[in-house]
């Protein structure tokens, strides 16, 4: 009986160690995806720094030329609107603008952008949001009147084929 | 097999003392060891198989000739070595992920944020009627010459505080990394700031929104506000 069992136990070790050295590898795995798949490990904002610096870079240009405005020359600013703009920002953007033609050649109207900063939140290979502080200087020729705001804007940002477009603009 | 004696162990454990229990497990133990060799000797049989005829005499009548031998060599390796080839895939890959560095830096980026976004509502947060709590959480979320310049506040200066009867609360309404470099870092927040007037009970919490700039520094593995400025609007 002993021997019976012995040599049972012989014939399944192998395979009882396999199976152990299954399971650490299994758990090993499992570990290593469980790792990677975390929400901080899938943003790749500020770790990847190519990608981080592309979008600080796209916004900070893109933004500078969409909301520097000059009444003598408001086609500038729509190019640029129609190069930088998508979706639901495109849509609001056309809304204000509107209202800016309105007032604008009235009060001989400009307005010049200049983005202080760009912090990447969240990034993936195509699309980010970014925290932007950015100040607005706006100049009335008419009575010389000029003054100054600053605006804390979270930006989304999509890219389809190879170039980025901003989706998103909500003023914090 | 090993079931077999565990059960044996358990009723063992059931009828009689620890001491009896004790002498099951010794009988496991030498168990395992009679196993082992007879592992051994199993594998001298796949390497001759002329005494692995002589094994099976008194195993059993199905075990004739070197069928079972034949069957179990290749099989039993088999699967050791592949399994080997998952234990050894499984963990090198875990033993990256854990080493990885740009894993490391997005857990560091992660923590800075939030460590920076509670320190800077902590250090827009005083309440006059308990100066010295507030206070002594602003040290708490500072390092540095910072914490230092907190922690000089003196008892006319707490006493200033407490008499201008004002409540601030804050509230980070968005916050995201700058940048990174090793133990530093630079946050940026929106931050909405509510003040409570109570010398005027009747007038409503103003409401004001800035813009931060926090200079992060990890301290014994805890990210705390070196610097904090206003981002000013900057005239050009």
């Amino acid at each position: 009986m002993t021997r019976v069992r012995s040599l049972l136990a012989a014939r399944l070790t192998p395979f009882l160690l396999a199976g152990i050295l299954a399971l650490v590898g299994a758990y090993g795995l499992w570990q290593a995806h469980e790792l990677r798949s975390t929400a901080a490990a899938e943003n790749l904002a500020v770790v990847d720094a190519s990608l981080t610096a592309e979008v600080q870079s796209f916004v900070t240009t893109g933004l500078n030329q969409v909301l520097t405005y000059d009444f003598a020359d408001p086609d500038a600013t729509t190019a640029a609107a129609d190069q930088v703009l998508a979706g639901d920002a495109r849509k609001e953007y056309d809304t204000l603008f509107v209202d800016l033609q309105a007032k604008a050649p009235g009060q001989q109207l400009t307005l010049t952008a200049a983005v202080q900063s760009v912090a990447v939140k969240e990034a993936t290979e195509d699309s980010a949001v970014v925290l932007v502080f950015l100040d607005q200087t706006s100049q009335r020729a008419t009575d010389n009147q000029g003054s100054v705001s600053a605006a804390q804007l979270s930006v989304t940002v999509e890219k389809s084929g190879d170039s980025w477009a901003i989706t998103e603009l909500k003023p914090l | 097999m090993r079931q077999q004696i565990q059960t044996a162990g358990e009723i063992a454990a059931d009828q009689t003392t620890a001491e009896d229990t004790a002498a099951v497990k010794t009988e496991e133990e030498h168990e395992t060891s009679s196993l082992t060799s007879t592992e051994a000797s199993s594998d001298t049989s796949e390497a001759d198989p002329a005494p692995d005829h002589s094994l099976p005499s008194g195993a059993g009548t199905g075990d004739t000739g070197s069928t079972p031998s034949g069957k179990r060599s290749p099989l039993g390796p088999l699967a050791l070595i592949l399994a080997a080839v998952v234990a050894v895939i499984g963990s090198w890959w875990w033993w990256q992920a854990a080493h990885d560095d740009q894993l490391a830096a997005a857990q560091d980026r992660d923590s800075a944020l939030i460590a920076a976004t509670e320190g800077i509502e902590t250090l827009n947060t005083l309440d006059h009627r308990d100066v010295g709590t507030d206070l002594e959480a602003w040290e708490d979320v500072t390092t540095g010459q910072m914490q230092d310049g907190i922690a000089a506040i003196d008892e006319a200066q707490r006493q200033q505080l407490a008499g201008e009867q004002k409540i601030a609360t804050a509230e980070v309404v968005d916050a995201a990394v700058l940048s990174i470099d090793g133990d530093e870092a630079t946050v940026v927040a929106a931050v909405e700031i509510s003040v409570i007037d109570d010398a005027a009970p009747d007038s409503e919490p103003t409401l004001k929104r800035n813009r931060f700039s926090a200079q992060m520094k990890l301290v014994q593995g805890e990210w705390k506000i070196e610097n904090l400025q206003q981002v000013a609007v900057s005239l050009s």
